[in-house]
């Protein structure tokens, strides 16, 4: 165990092998035996093959980040032991199952020089001995997992009979296969030393992705239509809405592209209806032309943008943090419009919720950034957080009594008009594209199209002051100051907490959620007093470092940049503050 | 019909879908007979104008979006047809009705209408069709006939050209009806019948351009259109004898319903996990308790 109380573990195998499987199950299995867990997804971007894993970061406390190197690696596949091997760290120890697995001369000298312990596990063997299938050899290495993680077979039991529930005449022999595992001479394995944790009644304990967590604060918010084309790493919130949608009622659509998917929630949401999409970053560039209309029409739109590296296809099954200038620049013309960025299960609840009150007050599109990190990892939390008040920014029956048409895109100070929807009596108007008058009529004449022009970038001063500032975590005093924002945000926070119990160096973290537009105050005050500024961004041009520049004039000298699809992990943020003074 | 948010029983006119704004097309411009029949089978069907979304594309016709009553949204080039499919997703009370040219519709936004035709979406969609694009002052559309020497192929456009009717009537398209731009009374009719359909109405409007396409002007198609409900056997629930006679558009053009499948279930009634729900999702707005989803994560 390198860190504190944190112990690793890592499965992993080809793609198809049932990794993702047997780390769900651990996952919730360690969870309920009263751990913190936080799992972390790597896949290849293809059905069969290629090399997956599934990281399991287990604490006696809340984590929400992943180290870089693990205590133990099970391994199914030769492909997955050679990926994986370097990721595990001195003294720690490998358990596979690949038949007469010989070792590379780098192999050796590192698992040599590292005190590596490797045991092999006939897995399918023992399976097929004990009367089951192949299959259940994974079974049997969640046993030896579970042996090495020192904890009460029990636990794993029940969560095997919970999952074979609907197919009771295989219980017996995947408990079977469990024991196997679980007594498999495994002597001379550096055993997991885990602190349990006092904390209360685990069981009730939520284990989910922050797009399960979008999903369910777009449920709560009283989104009834959800329309989305499938893109890594958004489509998540597509399945899983529909395989919830006869308990909700939502409409629940797979439309033929995202150009289609934006212009139909424009539609939709013109009508009334909350309504979400979701995409990633190619997906969005095809629904930015809309986007732009949402501008003009002043019709709410809430986007979710799930960011991967791109340019192009790029790593279509890993993470990155690249599209926040998409998200704030993208669509011709100039506008009002909000960007907020999710970090974990609380921000993505309540961001999705908060993103719809925004949209339809302002009447403005709304975009929320997450990224595969946040989308796809395994969060644990205990409750979810308490909803924010449903806000629509609609007149009242007595108030669109007395409106009339040329009320809908009134020329206000604070930029926002009074918005009723299509179907009340009398006050009709046109939501037009192109320029126009209150009423929507067409106008190329100068000073009503500046004054329409400016009203809608008004709309963008009153929406700053509703927005939070950002939120500065850790010391008040600090030798290093960071700034960044998504799920930075995560590692940062659990690296400072473990470098609490044996550094001395003192940090700070500034967090922006709320992107776009930009609040500013309070940075420049942090940024005067900061000893280091540093900017953490999961890209490789600090977008959003040069949004606050062009606003402050500050400069970020000191940048830490990761662009190379994998997230932050804990080590590397605890390198750079210990090393580069 | 009665307006669903006041349930005044008022009888729609004519004036309740007039505009003060003046008309900016052409003379003789073919939109001014599609903008009359329009107001008169609405009436014709009592539809009130704030029951009423007429949501428009990009080209001449969009021009039109504040020239009428009722509620318009005007939206981007190409993309009118999403809009409005997601217009009556939320809103199946309001009467939905979709305006695009040949170029939104069979050049950028092409693949829009297939889906449209194959989710069966309840709007009515007029096809604007006057074989060129107005607005950008005359280049080659899909539409636009072979060799026909246009503002962007000064020696005459090099591709086949695209028959709208039988593309739509290849797909499974539900309704399907052409008429012209120079019959009002037509037009008209044709309307009222799109607007009784449930599912996705195809209305072809064959449209003169006075300004760009001198080909075919009106006095050309007034020689040749036919009305089919005038021929005793033709079957409207027949698919091949509709492609058969949407064949020709030279010499004999026929015009009317060329196809309906009347057993047509539109797209929002075949939502498997609506069944019971007699509400509209715009009438849903409300916070959902999701305590009962979170056993899956536990």
């Amino acid at each position: 165990m390198y860190f504190k109380n944190r112990y690793v573990v890592k499965a992993a195998g080809e793609s198809g092998q049932g990794v993702n499987s047997i780390g769900e199950i651990l996952a919730k299995a360690i969870k309920n035996n009263g751990l913190y867990i936080f799992g972390y997804r790597e896949y290849p971007s293809l059905i069969k093959g290629g090399y997956a894993s599934y990281q399991i970061d287990i604490a006696d406390q809340e984590i929400k980040s992943s180290s870089k190197e693990c205590d133990l690696l099970m391994c199914l596949s030769r492909v997955s032991f050679q990926m994986y091997l370097e990721t595990v760290r001195e003294n720690g120890s490998v358990i596979h199952s690949i038949y007469k697995l010989t070792l590379s001369p780098e192999e050796q000298a590192y698992v040599e020089k590292n005190k590596i312990h490797i045991i092999y596990i006939p897995a399918q063997d023992l399976a097929i001995e004990l009367g089951g299938k192949r299959i259940m050899s994974n079974t049997i290495m969640l046993g030896a997992i579970w042996q090495v993680l020192g904890l009460e077979i029990i636990g794993l039991e029940a969560k095997i009979k919970e999952i074979f529930a609907k197919k009771p005449d295989v219980i017996d022999i995947n408990l079977k296969c469990l024991q196997a595992g679980y007594k498999y001479d495994l002597s001379g394995l550096t055993r997991a030393v885990l602190k349990i944790s006092e904390h209360k009644n685990f069981k009730d304990d939520l284990l989910m992705t922050g797009n399960h967590s979008i999903s369910l604060g777009a449920i709560a918010a009283g989104v009834r239509v959800f329309y989305a084309y499938p893109m890594t790493p958004s489509s998540s919130i597509l399945s899983y809405l529909a395989s919830v949608y006869h308990e909700t009622g939502m409409l629940v659509k797979q439309i033929e592209d995202e150009i289609s998917v934006a212009n139909m929630g424009v539609g939709s949401m013109f009508m009334g209806a909350r309504t979400l999409i979701a995409t990633s970053g190619g997906g969005f560039d095809l629904m930015t032309e809309a986007v732009s209309l949402t501008g003009i029409t002043e019709t709410p739109l809430v986007c979710i943008l799930a960011q991967r590296p791109g340019p192009g296809t790029g790593l279509p099954t890993w993470t990155s943090a690249s599209d926040l200038n998409i998200a704030v620049y993208s669509g011709h013309g100039e506008y009002t419009r909000c960007v907020v960025a999710a970090h974990d299960i609380e921000s993505c609840y309540l961001v999705t919720q908060h993103a719809f009150n925004i949209a339809e007050k302002y009447q403005i599109p709304v975009i929320v950034l997450t990224e595969k990190q946040i989308a796809e990892s395994i969060f644990q939390v205990d409750h979810m957080p308490k909803d924010i008040p449903i806000e629509r920014g609609l007149l009242s029956d007595e108030e669109l009594e007395k409106a009339v048409s040329a009320d809908r895109f009134k020329i206000t100070e604070s930029g926002i008009s009074p918005r009723w929807l299509p179907g009340s009596c009398d006050a009709t108007f046109d939501a037009n594209s192109d320029e126009h008058l209150s009423d929507g009529s067409l106008t190329e004449d100068a000073i009503p199209a500046r004054q329409m022009y400016e009203k809608r970038i008004r709309k963008e001063e009153s929406l700053l002051k509703e927005l939070p500032e950002p939120e500065i975590y850790g010391s008040d005093n600090p030798d290093i100051s960071f700034v960044g924002w998504g799920s930075v945000k995560n590692s940062v926070i659990d690296a400072m907490n473990i470098l609490a119990d044996y550094s001395d160096k003192k940090i700070a973290y500034m967090h922006y959620e709320y992107v776009y537009p930009i609040r500013t105050e309070k940075f420049i005050k942090y940024a005067k007093t900061a000893k280091k500024l540093v900017l953490i961004e999961n890209n490789a041009l600090g977008q959003l470092g040069s949004l606050i520049s062009s606003k402050t004039g500050v400069l970020f000298k000191n940048r830490l940049l990761k662009y190379d699809g994998r997230p932050f992990f804990i080590e590397e943020i605890i390198s750079y503050i210990q090393d580069k003074e | 019909m009665t307006c669903k948010s006041c349930s005044s029983n008022k009888t729609p006119t004519m004036k309740d879908f007039q505009s003060n704004n003046l008309f900016t097309w052409c003379t003789n411009c073919g939109n001014y007979g599609i903008h009359t029949a329009l107001r008169r089978a609405l009436v014709a069907k009592k539809i009130p104008a704030c029951q009423t979304l007429n949501c428009f594309d990009i080209g001449c016709n969009g021009n039109g979006s504040d020239k009428i009553g009722g509620y318009s949204f005007h939206g981007l080039h190409g993309r009118v047809i999403p809009m409005a499919c997601g217009a009556t997703m939320a809103n199946s009370k309001m009467t939905v009705i979709a305006f695009g040219g040949d170029g939104g519709t069979l050049g950028e936004g092409v693949g829009h209408l297939v889906h449209a035709i194959r989710g069966n979406y309840n709007i009515t969609f007029v096809l604007h069709n006057n074989l060129n694009y107005g607005l950008t002052k005359g280049q080659a559309s899909p539409t636009t006939l072979k060799n026909m020497k246009m503002n962007s192929s000064p020696d005459g456009v090099t591709s086949e050209l695209l028959h709208p009717a039988n593309f739509v009537l290849s797909l499974e398209s539900t309704f399907v009806a052409r008429s012209f731009s120079g019959n009002v009374k037509h037009m008209a009719k044709t309307f009222e019948q799109a607007l009784d359909h449930r599912g996705f109405s195809f209305v072809e409007i064959l449209q003169s351009c006075p300004s760009y396409n001198k080909e075919t002007p009106h006095e050309w198609y007034m020689d040749r259109v036919f009305d089919i409900s005038n021929l005793a056997d033709y079957d409207s629930s027949n698919r091949q004898q509709a492609l058969a006679i949407a064949q020709d558009q030279e010499e004999k053009i026929a015009i009317g319903v060329l196809f309906q499948d009347k057993k047509s279930v539109p797209q929002i009634e075949k939502q498997p996990n609506r069944k019971d729900i007699v509400t509209d999702a715009y009438e849903e707005t409300r916070h959902y308790d999701i305590s009962k989803l979170l056993s899956k994560f536990r």
